[in-house]
């Protein structure tokens, strides 16, 4: 197992080394760079200009910004400075990437908790118009755009008083005790959690039922009811867990999805994570700030496969790694 | 380490306290107020005007798309740092934007040589910054040598040079600084109060190890940092909010000699999505908007009473709309370019260049149809960079070219352009099918509906010409870099003093954002010659009635040559909760918090 993980990381890097590369390349692509937004000042010179592009060292060729800046990521640890901001990239990224991991993790229970339940219920009573009920549901939520829902709820959120609109705490979350604050930002995470959470629902609750068809018609479930085991024993104790190992895999996926469907969600909630960072960067074209955002993205979304492969291991004794 | 600082600060301020007594002496809180002054008065207090005598308390929570990048004034280059950071420190003078006259702040006077060339401030004695450490010379004078560091090139910079030359500046004294420069130079007030004084004991050490531009960062503990102005950080937290609160040791009374501000809290709220903000609006969250689209207006007006707040008229804004076509030749020798040949097609650049061309496609936009369906009748015809919203450089004289179809269709019929083939398009006298595109930023809705309607307007007067939105960073690089474009809509918003010169840049043929024809090396034109040296004249000349003659003459170039075509310019109108006293909307940013230091919570609002 020890040595699985290892090999795991280990592959990881050029993986990553392969993402930096390709998202520089791509942001050299991209016309004009950080200096084009503050030429647009008629107050700002071309002398100021030029000054702050040998300043940022963007005058240089792309392969040297990029080696130089692999040579620092490698033997520092550093991901370089943010233009705009005048910080390492790593200290405007940190924050903001716990905040999204806490939406992301959130969204995860909120996915997992309905799909796993939802998809058993329907798959126990299939045909029924609970299973064709929730189909209809599943795929409505389907259909309807992040943004819309997103805006919906903040729209319900503002009109009925029920929910804050927006924002992680509230303006006088200093003054709460520890209790109210945890009470405080459960309150501001619900709604963005469900509009995050929602996104795969329908896919993988669909996943969930037809997977439990499949092990509810295998042989061993028959011999179990055969055995007069009640219905319950059955589909709890012996189908779910084995109908459960397809979506103990795609959680790694998910979590990966559920990072980058949280950029949507983070906008229209005021959510301060790692998403708006780097639309801001984007827009600014303030390139190591991006190439840190998507790094740190990637490392979530490996980080999130490897844990699916251990919990894998975790739930089902038949599979082990060597 | 923190002892030795803590005991100087406990000497300073001792050496403070023998100090103030000389001067008012302290101010108890008044009744209904929820702050008693700590500190004595300084000597030289700054009577701030105020339409009405405010109370202390309270806070004012607005929102923000982006929050602050650095608290470093220098450094800051964006407006999301700027509404935050002009609220933090303050220069020798500033715009009261009520009267659109400036007035003396951390300098409590100035006088000049009668040549115009040697300038001598007097500083306020007894102003302080937020650690009550005094604001002397020596301040200046190292916010100076920031502004002149060639590495930092900060772009306050280029304001504070004289045909390329730095200010001699001295200080005479503690409190006197004496500033040469080689001729008479009309900006040099709005210049020097554009340089906002930080604070040199707190920032030497970091400038001379060469960390100045990451000093004073998003990520520096509040309290280590320390300004000049009305307002200093309380917190900042990434992505959410921003917290100001007042300078204790602020030198700004009312008439009644009570301390400013009166707010005990400025709150900049990051909502990114438009849409949440005015939601967090009416739910009473924010207590005013300061970005609303013409749209929207209606809706403001109607809930007013319910959500208790006031859709403020604030008139034409000092934002632009225009388009130009690309008359931009190759100044440099390039691989496969010679120098003087257009960078556009040379087809289109032929009619480009004719005064005729550019004159009908000005009196092809009916302006009226585009303010009614645009703006929803919020906007007004502009002619200028200084629009009807500028009080002082807005010139109703200097008109361009307005809706005159059949004078368009003369015009184009007059260079032998014709229809030849029936199919609505005029071919040119070489019967060549007369269309060019229109780039604009895709992400200004406005800007794209503008595009659309400037189409359907040619179309008219028999000109294809098809509108292109595109990413903003793409624009920027056809616009400055590559040149590959036809026409572009854009527009300009002003600085502020909204001086017209401050914006040379534009109208100079070397400017950089003299957009039609970007960095000559010498006037192409004999007009743009004559604009070059009413621009030179008028940076040298410091009688504003003469400036003005000057100014309009430029624009009456500008609008005789058809350079820019003008679109209109919005009305602007902003909602605010109607529990503020104080408060004085202008179109110059930023709108609500320019006079934040003089705003305040009226009896019967709710204190917090």
């Amino acid at each position: 197992m020890r040595t699985f993980i290892l090999r795991r990381v280990l592959q990881a890097i050029p993986l990553l080394v392969g993402i930096s590369a390709l998202t520089f390349l791509l942001l050299q692509l991209a016309p004009g760079d950080f200096l084009n937004t503050m030429a647009e000042n008629p107050g700002i010179s071309v002398e100021s200009i030029e000054a702050m592009r040998t300043r940022f060292g963007l005058d240089r060729p792309w392969y040297v910004q990029y080696g130089l800046y692999l040579k620092n990521l490698v033997f520092h640890l550093d991901f370089g400075q943010s233009f705009s901001r005048h910080q390492p990239v790593f200290a405007v990224l940190r924050e903001g990437l716990l905040n999204t991991l806490l939406l992301a993790v959130s969204a995860a229970v909120v996915t997992w908790g309905l799909a796993v339940p939802l998809g058993v219920w329907a798959a126990v009573r299939q045909y029924s118009w609970v299973d064709k009920g929730l189909s209809l549901l599943a795929f409505l939520w389907l259909s309807i755009p992040e943004v819309l829902s997103g805006l919906l709820l903040l729209f319900f959120a503002a009109k009925t008083g029920l929910f804050p609109v927006g924002g992680m705490r509230s303006l006088g979350w200093d003054s709460l005790d520890p209790l109210g604050k945890a009470l405080d930002l459960l309150h501001h995470l619900a709604l963005p959690a469900l509009v995050v959470g929602m996104i795969p629902l329908a896919g993988r609750m669909r996943q969930m039922r037809a997977n439990l068809l499949d092990v509810l018609r295998l042989d061993y479930v028959t011999t179990a009811r055969a055995k007069g085991l009640d219905e319950r024993t059955v589909v709890f104790k012996h189908a779910v867990r084995n109908a459960i190992n397809p979506l103990i895999t795609l959680f790694g996926f998910t979590l990966g999805a559920l990072v980058s469907g949280s950029f949507v969600a983070e906008i229209i909630f005021s959510w301060p994570g790692l998403g708006r960072i780097t639309l801001d960067a984007l827009l600014t074209q303030d390139q190591y700030l991006v190439m840190g955002s998507v790094l740190m993205a990637s490392v979530v979304l490996v980080a999130g496969n490897l844990v699916a492969d251990i919990l894998l291991a975790v739930a089902d004794p038949r599979i082990a790694y060597d | 380490m923190h002892s030795t600082r803590s005991r100087l600060a406990a000497a300073a301020m001792l050496a403070f306290l023998a100090w103030g007594s000389a001067g008012c002496g302290g101010q108890q809180g008044i009744a209904g107020s929820t702050w008693n002054d700590p500190h004595p008065l300084p000597t030289d207090t700054m009577t701030v005007p105020t339409p009405e005598i405010g109370r202390h308390g309270g806070r004012f929570v607005i929102s923000q798309t982006s929050g602050p990048r650095t608290f470093n004034h220098i450094m800051a280059n964006e407006t999301s740092s700027a509404d935050v950071v002009d609220r933090m420190y303050v220069g020798f003078t500033e715009l009261d934007y009520a009267t659109d006259r400036i007035y003396p702040l951390l300098a409590k006077s100035w006088e000049t040589s009668p040549d115009g060339t040697t300038w001598t401030w007097h500083l306020r004695r007894g102003a302080c910054f937020s650690d009550g450490h005094p604001i002397t010379s020596e301040d200046v004078l190292f916010n100076f040598e920031l502004a002149y560091d060639e590495k930092l090139h900060p772009s306050i910079q280029d304001l504070l040079k004289v045909d390329g030359k730095e200010f001699e500046v001295s200080a005479p004294d503690s409190y006197t600084v004496v500033m040469k420069i080689p001729r008479p130079y009309a900006l040099m007030v709005p210049a020097v109060g554009a340089l906002k004084i930080m604070p040199k004991h707190r920032l030497e050490a970091a400038y001379r190890s060469g960390d100045f531009a990451s000093a004073f960062n998003v990520a520096t503990a509040p309290e280590s940092i320390v300004v000049s102005g009305p307002f200093v950080l309380k917190e900042y937290v990434a992505g959410e909010k921003t917290v100001l609160t007042r300078n204790p040791y602020w030198f700004g009374v009312d008439a009644k000699g009570q301390r400013m501000p009166y707010l005990d809290e400025v709150i900049y709220l990051i909502v990114p999505d438009q849409e949440a903000a005015s939601l967090k609006f009416q739910t009473g969250e924010v207590d005013a908007i300061d970005n609303v689209k013409p749209s929207d207006y209606s809706t403001y007006i109607d809930g007013q009473k319910k959500g208790n707040y006031t859709l403020y008229d604030l008139g034409p804004g000092m934002s632009t709309n225009f388009f130009w076509v690309n008359l931009n030749t190759v100044k440099e020798p390039k691989p496969g370019k010679k120098v003087g040949a257009p960078y556009t097609d040379p087809v289109r650049y032929s009619w480009f260049t004719r005064r005729e061309f550019r004159q009908a496609l000005s009196k092809a936009i009916d302006r009226e149809a585009m303010i009614r369906s645009v703006f929803f009748g919020d906007a007004v015809k502009n002619w200028s960079t200084a629009t009807p919203g500028n009080k002082t450089w807005y010139t109703p004289e200097a008109a361009g070219l307005d809706y005159d179809p059949e004078g368009a269709k003369a015009l184009i019929a007059g260079m032998g352009w014709r229809d030849r083939d029936g199919d609505g398009i005029v071919e040119d006298e070489l019967g060549r099918t007369v269309s060019f595109t229109m780039k604009t930023n895709g992400d200004n809705v406005a800007r794209v509906a503008l595009a659309n309607f400037v189409r359907d307007d040619l179309s008219k007067i028999g000109i294809r010409c098809t509108p292109v939105p595109l990413d903003f960073n793409t624009l920027i690089t056809n616009l400055r870099q590559d040149f590959q474009y036809e026409s572009i809509l854009l527009g300009l918003s002003s600085a502020v003093p909204p001086d017209p010169m401050m914006g040379q840049n534009v109208w100079k043929s070397s400017g950089l954002t003299h957009y039609w024809n970007v960095g000559q090396k010498k006037p192409g034109t004999e007009a743009e010659a004559r604009i070059d040296a009413l621009v030179a004249d008028n940076v040298a000349t410091l009688d504003l009635e003469a400036r003005r003659r000057g100014w309009r003459e430029i624009q009456e170039i500008v609008n005789r040559e058809g350079y820019f075509i003008w679109l209109p310019t919005i009305v602007v109108k902003l909602p605010v909760r109607n529990k503020f006293g104080n408060l004085q909307p202008s179109v110059l940013p930023h709108r609500l918090l320019w006079n934040i230091d003089r705003v305040f919570v009226k009896e019967g609002g709710t204190p917090a």
